[in-house]
């Protein structure tokens, strides 16, 4: 169990990560904490990947001296999930800050659960 | 021509719902003339299709296993009969007594539609059509109980509402098992589940028939779940009351026959806890209902309390599984239609023409409404069980079939449970006979002075006491045929 | 007959192209473009639908010229092209029943923009429901959330913005969970398309290793997409997000988004997990406990609400229990089950959210019981429908609901340990349902003097006229659920 924790520690890496960024999405109040905490979460699962993309020794997928053989190169599509999911994260992350900033306008904090608190209040 | 089979259910329902649509009328009399061809085109049809088709009929299939289907066996064709004439006698007494409500298209809208709904729960053929309807029943006569829309009948509306899903849910239940282990479920004498399933499940079985019972018990205002009945029954206006407390609870005792005898199966129940729980809940529902109609000081109201009680007559009549108690309890639904519609419009009679509501201001009403009274004293004899009317042939068998069953306590503690409720029958009810007939001193003889209600009134009254003397002078046709019926269930 | 193979792909297409032609006109022109790609949509799925009903297969269609393991595909029967045509018809009689309040609730400016949010939304609807590839999947997962919180905001109240946030949030931690599942089965693999996928877990089942990773992978899995369709406990984000957006935005994710979702969950078990390996993993015991709580709590929540628009929406948490329930029992009769209720769900909910809005303008905006007293007087024809969509949930029968819960119980039956517990709690559930609907429906019933105009059918006859399909939508799913049931057997027979 445990030697196959030291053997692939990027990926336990990974998952500590997305741990770390789940959590902060989940329980931080301020709303650009959870943001970073997705951004976190998202990395590491980009970071799951490119390690699962990567073998050891082998060159990126672009034929030069018309090698053909697949022991030459690493497996090419995990890189291009990894990019796929950055625009997906990129696009997320941008939605996220501009309702943000809407709540930041009219609010004035930056604190979810406050501003809750006061939408309550006002009886909206 | 099984197709025929439809119209007496679907015209009323159209009838009514078109006469809700339609703008309200300029003159009175043509509501009236429309509902009342309705009504006995309606009444016609139905006698028509109870005597002339004999096939079944399906109408579509809702699911693959469940086709909604039509077929009028013995009980549909008895009860159907019940239905349809307190259906037209009460109608035709709402004609004057709706005089004095509002919303009158409303009401006869909805009082049409559950003619039809009704008579699709006694034609149905299947459990699931009977489940059907039933619902159906349940919610198109919840305008009835709301009618008058004020807070009260609007918390009565909403606790028959709950009671009668909260029952028809549990009932469903037991639907659903009886769906899954059924070779049929298509009505059948003695049941559709096989032996050797019901010996592999017999608990589930019990415990899905307790449910049944219970759940459907509810329509029936069995102990526990009675409290509905005596807070919806009264505050809908007079006839919507009568047709209330002497019909639309049948359709409980209705389904309880079919699941109990058609469905489970009579032998599978005899001798299990099921039983002696539903005889006690009867029993015990039998007795409260009287004491609490004793009690009550509004007439109305005591009169639903008596409901409760006398509906638990049929259900025990029903729980002791013998065919004499089976054949006496088949003959109080009729008797107890009749003299409760009767005793109810007698109610609403008297609060059309002179407002009294509570018991104690009818002294010396014998004295300006004879009519009425004479007509509220035979029908209350006919409830007591005093020969020669209905009541007492009834309950002789229902005591008779219990003491033949010679199951251990009940055979001997119903048929006294019975008399007892009796004595309090009568207790509850005579007291409006005589200080009507014999007020004593000291009353405002000018108040009922000529208030005898019109013919539209006097006629089904006096026809409902001619039914309650008939029966019970020639009853014998009537119990030959339940006896045979019995014999085929058990 | 060959060219409908390409209509899938085609409507995908389609409804995105939409999108991007509408955000160069102007609010009432996007409206055109939209009411005309959902319709047309609408017609190629039912060709679809009639082509791999007739016909009893399902079909690959590869996107661009790599063919499998590599290549992206497109892949679809008679479930999926049904399941297509029924979201455009809710879709379109969403969007007409709300269209008013759209023009009063959003700027005119922004009018285009919450178009191009339906189109956007229509186009990953039909991704999910189409695509054979699990990336795919997750993109328009992505996408379809994204709209729908375009969807949420756009009326841009505090409220609205609070809870697109909320909803966001949520969904952000679903497809977070969902993405490391889908990289953990990447990595197990070695696929992304569903069939290659089903081939390499099955070996790997059948080999007895990675019991563990295949176990956390399904619930990875299982779980982000249960957020995503706020399955109790995770529904705390859906009261607000369906309460305070405009109607049509309630009515269409109530009714579509979330049942994308599930779908996509359906597909997933079937075609990527394989039915045996997941009935076998004990998460469908999970599932079928939260389902259960599900259908008890969303109902108490929506007794204690005062609020008529968040009642329904906590009805939906109730209802999405019963899907997942479904799941649980872990029968094929429990999963068509669930699908019957889909539809059942999808046509009756989006009826009482288009009929509640309805009555609460004819009470001056108001959403509050007390304001609401006789409210069905004042607009008769959404009052009918509310009681239609009332009745249908409560499970009456000839109406949509009492036909899935019949289903539901037959499934349950079928399994010795959870038809006890299966069959109380739909009881219980319908009782309790059947208390706050008929609650409702005695309330907007009870007459009442009151300073409220009422509005005749005249006043808005496409209302109306949608209030009238919808009705029939339900009435039909009730009383003639034969062919659908055959369909959705037919269809499942084919999915894997």
């Amino acid at each position: 169990m445990g030697e196959h924790l030291l053997v692939n520690y990027a990926e336990v890496v990974a998952v500590a990560l997305f741990g770390i960024g789940f959590t902060n999405l989940l329980l931080q109040k301020n709303m650009i904490k959870k943001i970073i905490g997705l951004n976190i979460m998202d990395t590491a699962v980009y970071l799951f990947l490119a390690e699962k993309g990567y073998i050891e020794g082998h060159i990126a997928p672009i034929v030069v001296n018309g090698d053909l053989s697949p022991e030459t190169y690493i497996n090419p599509v995990p890189s291009g999930l990894v990019l796929t999911g950055i625009v997906v994260s990129v696009s997320v992350t941008a939605l996220m800050l501009s309702l943000t900033i809407r709540l930041y306008r009219r609010y004035h904090t930056l604190d979810l659960d406050e501003i809750t608190m006061r939408l309550k209040k006002e009886g909206l | 021509m099984e197709r025929f089979l439809l119209l007496p259910v679907f015209f009323p329902i159209l009838a009514g719902v078109v006469l809700l649509l339609k703008k309200e009328y300029q003159k009175r009399n043509s509501l009236l003339v429309y509902v009342g061809t309705v009504l006995i085109i309606t009444g016609v049809c139905a006698c028509y299709a109870v005597f002339g088709v004999k096939e079944g009929l399906t109408l579509f299939q809702l699911t693959k296993e469940f086709p909604v289907y039509f077929k009028i066996d013995f009980l549909g064709r008895y009860f159907s009969l019940v239905v349809t004439i307190v259906w037209i006698l009460a109608g035709f007494f709402s004609f004057e007594y709706m005089k004095h409500e509002k919303h009158e298209k409303r009401y006869f809208g909805f009082y049409l539609i559950v003619f039809g709904v009704l008579l699709g729960l006694d034609f149905a053929g299947n459990l699931i059509t009977m489940y059907l309807f039933y619902e159906l029943m349940t919610l198109t006569s919840m305008p009835l109980v709301l009618h008058t829309q004020t807070k009260e009948a609007v918390m009565a509306g909403l606790r028959y509402l709950f009671f009668s899903f909260a029952g028809a849910y549990m009932a469903l239940f037991g639907v659903y098992v009886i769906c899954r282990y059924g070779t049929t479920i298509v009505f059948a004498e003695g049941g559709v589940i096989p032996a050797a399933v019901l010996q592999e499940h017999g608990t589930l079985f019990l415990v899905a028939s307790m449910l049944l019972l219970l759940g459907f018990g509810v329509k029936a205002g069995m102990f526990p779940l009675h409290a509905w009945l005596p807070t919806a029954h009264p505050v809908a206006p007079g006839p919507a009351s009568a047709v209330l407390s002497g019909v639309i609870v049948k359709g409980g005792v209705l389904a309880v026959i079919r699941v109990a005898y058609q469905m489970i199966g009579a032998d599978f129940l005899r001798g299990t806890w099921v039983q002696t729980v539903w005889m006690t809940l009867a029993l015990v529902t039998v007795f409260m209902g009287s004491m609490l109609a004793f009690r009550e000081p509004v007439l109305k109201r005591r009169l639903a309390y008596s409901t409760v009680s006398q509906l638990s007559y049929i259900l025990f009549g029903l729980s002791v599984l013998q065919p004499e108690a089976f054949s006496g309890a088949l003959l109080h639904v009729a008797a107890h239609a009749f003299i409760k519609v009767g005793l109810f419009l007698c109610a609403a009679a008297i609060i059309y023409r002179t407002g009294a509501k509570r018991v104690e201001e009818l002294k010396g009403i014998g004295r300006g409404m004879p009519v009425t009274l004479w007509c509220y004293t035979i029908v209350s004899l006919g409830l007591i069980g005093i020969p020669p009317a209905s009541g007492f042939v009834s309950k002789w068998h229902l005591a008779s079939g219990a003491i033949a069953s010679g199951i251990p306590v009940f055979s001997w503690l119903g048929p006294v449970v019975l008399l007892v409720s009796a004595l309090l029958t009568a207790g509850y009810l005579l007291p409006v006979t005589m200080q009507g007939f014999f007020p004593g001193e000291g009353y405002d003889a000018s108040r009922f002075k000529g208030k005898e209600p019109s013919g539209f009134m006097l006629v089904p009254l006096l026809a409902l006491a001619a039914l309650t003397i008939v029966i019970g002078l020639v009853p014998n046709v009537l119990v030959y045929a339940f006896e045979a019926f019995a014999a085929l269930l058990m | 007959m060959e060219m409908i193979r390409n209509f899938p792909c085609l409507s995908i297409l389609l409804s995105m192209f939409s999108a991007i032609i509408s955000s160069a006109v102007k609010g009432r022109g996007a409206r055109r473009i939209n009411t005309f790609v959902v319709s047309v949509v609408g017609i190629l799925s039912a060709c679809t639908l009639y082509y791999t009903y007739t016909t009893g297969q399902s079909y690959v269609y590869v996107m661009g010229h790599f063919p499998a393991p590599f290549g992206n595909e497109i892949r679809f029967g008679s479930l999926e092209a049904g399941m297509a045509l029924f979201f455009c018809v809710i879709m379109l009689l969403s969007l007409n029943g709300g269209r008013r309040k759209i023009q009063m609730e959003v700027d005119p400016e922004k009018e285009n923009l919450y178009f191009i949010m339906v189109d956007l939304l229509l186009s990953s609807l039909l991704a999910l429901v189409y695509t054979n590839d699990l990336f795919t999947a997750y993109v328009f997962v992505e996408i379809n959330t994204i709209a729908a919180c375009g969807l949420i905001m756009i009326m841009e109240s505090g409220r609205a913005i609070e809870a697109a946030t909320r909803y966001m949030i949520m969904s952000l931690l679903g497809s977070g969970l969902f993405l490391i599942g889908l990289c953990m089965l990447y990595d197990m693999t070695g696929h992304l398309l569903m069939s290659n996928v089903q081939a390499s877990i099955q070996a790997i089942a059948a080999d007895g290793t990675y019991v563990i990773p295949l176990l956390v992978m399904i619930a990875l899995l299982v779980v982000g997409l249960a957020i995503k369709s706020a399955l109790f406990p995770f529904h705390a984000w859906l009261p607000d997000a369906y309460g305070y957006s405009t109607v049509s935005s309630a009515a269409m994710l109530s009714s579509l988004v979330s049942k994308g979702y599930i779908f996509l969950l359906i597909k997933i078990i079937y075609r990527v997990i394989g039915f045996d390996i997941f009935v076998q993993s004990r998460i469908i015991n999970v599932l079928f406990v939260f389902g259960l709580a599900g259908m008890i709590m969303g109902s108490t929540s929506a007794i204690r609400e005062n609020d008529i628009r968040r009642m329904i929406s906590y009805s939906s948490v109730a209802q999405i229990g019963y899907i997942y329930m479904g799941f649980g029992l872990g029968t094929s009769a429990g999963m068509a089950a669930s699908v019957f209720h889909i539809l059942a769900h999808a046509a009756t909910k989006s009826l009482l959210f288009v009929s509640g809005v309805g009555l609460t303008d004819v009470s001056g905006d108001h959403k509050e019981f007390i304001e609401l007293t006789g409210s069905a007087y004042r607009n008769v024809c959404a009052g009918l429908a509310f009681t239609v969509g009332s009745l249908s949930m409560v499970g009456i029968p000839l109406f949509s609901g009492f036909i899935s819960k019949l289903l539901f119980s037959q499934a349950a039956v079928q399994s010795q340990i959870k038809m006890l517990p299966a069959l109380i709690v739909l009881a219980v559930s319908t009782v309790l349902n059947a208390i706050y609907f008929m609650k409702t429906v005695i309330r907007i019933y009870t007459p009442v003097s009151c300073k409220y105009k009422s509005v005749s059918i005249r006043e808005n006859p496409l209302y109306a006229f949608t209030l009238l399909c919808f009705v029939v939508l339900n009435i039909g799913l009730g009383m003639w659920s034969q062919p659908i049931t055959d369909w959705i057997a037919q269809g499942l027979s084919v999915f894997a």
